[in-house]
C-alpha cells in the first residue's frame, strides 16, 4: 500500500504541514476546514484517511496528521467567540451550492455538525461547540435578508 | 419568635436551592444524552479559556445587541446547559481523584495527618462550591459566576496536583521498600 513512499523517517509534523499547505489553505473558513477534516474520518473505525497524503507519507502518518489538524481546528473554533462563529457559519453556508435558507434549516434540524467533534474531546468543550453552533444557526435564520432590509429602508 | 421565623426562611431557601440544583441537574442530563454519557469520565479539566468563554459576558453583550428576545432566551438556556455540564465534570473529576487518593493512602505507610486534613478540606470545599454553582447557575445563569467558577477550576487543579505528588511519593516509598 505504501510502496511509493520513500524510505525515510517522515514525521507527523511534515505530513501536517503538507496537509495545511496543499489542502487546508484552499478551504475558506475554520468551520469548512473542520467539516472537511471530519469527513476524512471513517465512521466505524474513527481512523482518518486521505489518499494523497497517504501516498506521499504513510497511511498511519497521514491518519495522525489529519487527526492533529482536526483537533487543532476544533479547539480554535470552540474557543472563538459567538460573534466569530456566526461569521464562520455564514461563510460556510454562503459558500454552499444549496440555498442559504435550506442549509440553515437542515443544519438546525439534523445537527450534522455533531459529527465534526473529534474523538475523546472534553465533553464540556464539545457541549460548548454544539451549543454555539445551535445559537449561530438561530441567529442567522433570524437575521433579515439584505434585500428585505433594503426594501424596508426604501 | 424571630429566630424561629429566620430558621424557617433559611430552611425554605435551602430547600429551594436544592430543588433548583436537582432540577438543573436532571434537565441537563436529559437534554444531551450523547454528550452526558461520558462527561464524568473526563480526567482533565477544561482549558482556562473555556471558563472565560462560558462564564463571561462577552457573548451575552453580542446577543443582547441583536435585540431578539428568542435568541436571548436560547442563549440563556444553552449557556446554562454548558455551565452545568462543566460543573458536573469538575465534581466527577474530583470524586475520581479522591477515590484514587483513598486507594493510594491505604497503601501508604507514612501518612501525614496535616496533609490528609488539608486535601480533605480542599475536597469538601470544592464539592461545596460545585453544589453552590449548580444551584446558582440554575437560578441565575452562569454570567454572574465567573469568579466562583475560576476559583473552582483553580482549586480542582490544586487538588489534582496534590494527589499526583502524593501518589508519586507513595510509589517511590513502595519502590524503596520493595528494593530493600
Amino acid at each position: 500500500m505504501s510502496m511509493d513512499v520513500p524510505e525515510r523517517a517522515v514525521t507527523v509534523e511534515e505530513a501536517y504541514d503538507d496537509l495545511s499547505r496543499r489542502s487546508l489553505s484552499r478551504i475558506s473558513g475554520d468551520l469548512a476546514r473542520l467539516i472537511y477534516l471530519a469527513s476524512t474520518r471513517d465512521y466505524n473505525t474513527g481512523k482518518y484517511h486521505h489518499d494523497g497524503l497517504a501516498a506521499s507519507f504513510r497511511a498511519e502518518i497521514a491518519c495522525k496528521a489529519l487527526e492533529m489538524a482536526h483537533r487543532q481546528t476544533f479547539y480554535r473554533i470552540a474557543a472563538s467567540s459567538l460573534e466569530e462563529l456566526v461569521r464562520e457559519v455564514e461563510v460556510y453556508v454562503s459558500s454552499s451550492l444549496q440555498s442559504r435558507e435550506d442549509v440553515l434549516r437542515v443544519w438546525q434540524k439534523l445537527e450534522p455538525y455533531r459529527v465534526a467533534l473529534p474523538v475523546d474531546v472534553n465533553v464540556a468543550l464539545a457541549q460548548l461547540f454544539v451549543s454555539n453552533v445551535r445559537l449561530a444557526l438561530a441567529i442567522l435564520r433570524g437575521r433579515p435578508k439584505p434585500r428585505a432590509m433594503g426594501a424596508s429602508a426604501s | 419568635m424571630i429566630e424561629l421565623s429566620s430558621l424557617i426562611v433559611g430552611v425554605a431557601l435551602l430547600l429551594l436551592l436544592m430543588a433548583a440544583a436537582t432540577k438543573g441537574w436532571l434537565a441537563s442530563r436529559q437534554s444531551e444524552p450523547r454528550l452526558a454519557a461520558s462527561e464524568e469520565d473526563a480526567t482533565e479539566p477544561c482549558p482556562e479559556e473555556f471558563v472565560n468563554r462560558v462564564f463571561s459576558r462577552c457573548d451575552w453583550e453580542f446577543v443582547r445587541g441583536l435585540r431578539a428576545g428568542c435568541i436571548e432566551r436560547l442563549f440563556d438556556q444553552e449557556r446554562k446547559k454548558v455551565a452545568l455540564v462543566w460543573v458536573r465534570q469538575i465534581s466527577g473529576m474530583i470524586r475520581k481523584i479522591m477515590h484514587e487518593h483513598a486507594r493510594a493512602a491505604r497503601q501508604s505507610k507514612n501518612l501525614e495527618f496535616s496533609t490528609e486534613i488539608n486535601i480533605f478540606a480542599q475536597f469538601l470545599m470544592l464539592m461545596g462550591v460545585c453544589g453552590i454553582l449548580l444551584a446558582a447557575i440554575q437560578l441565575a445563569g452562569p454570567l454572574w459566576l465567573g469568579g466562583l467558577a475560576y476559583f473552582a477550576q483553580r482549586l480542582s487543579q490544586r487538588v489534582a496536583k496534590s494527589q499526583e505528588s502524593f501518589q508519586a511519593g507513595v510509589l517511590a516509598n513502595t519502590g524503596e521498600a520493595g528494593s530493600a
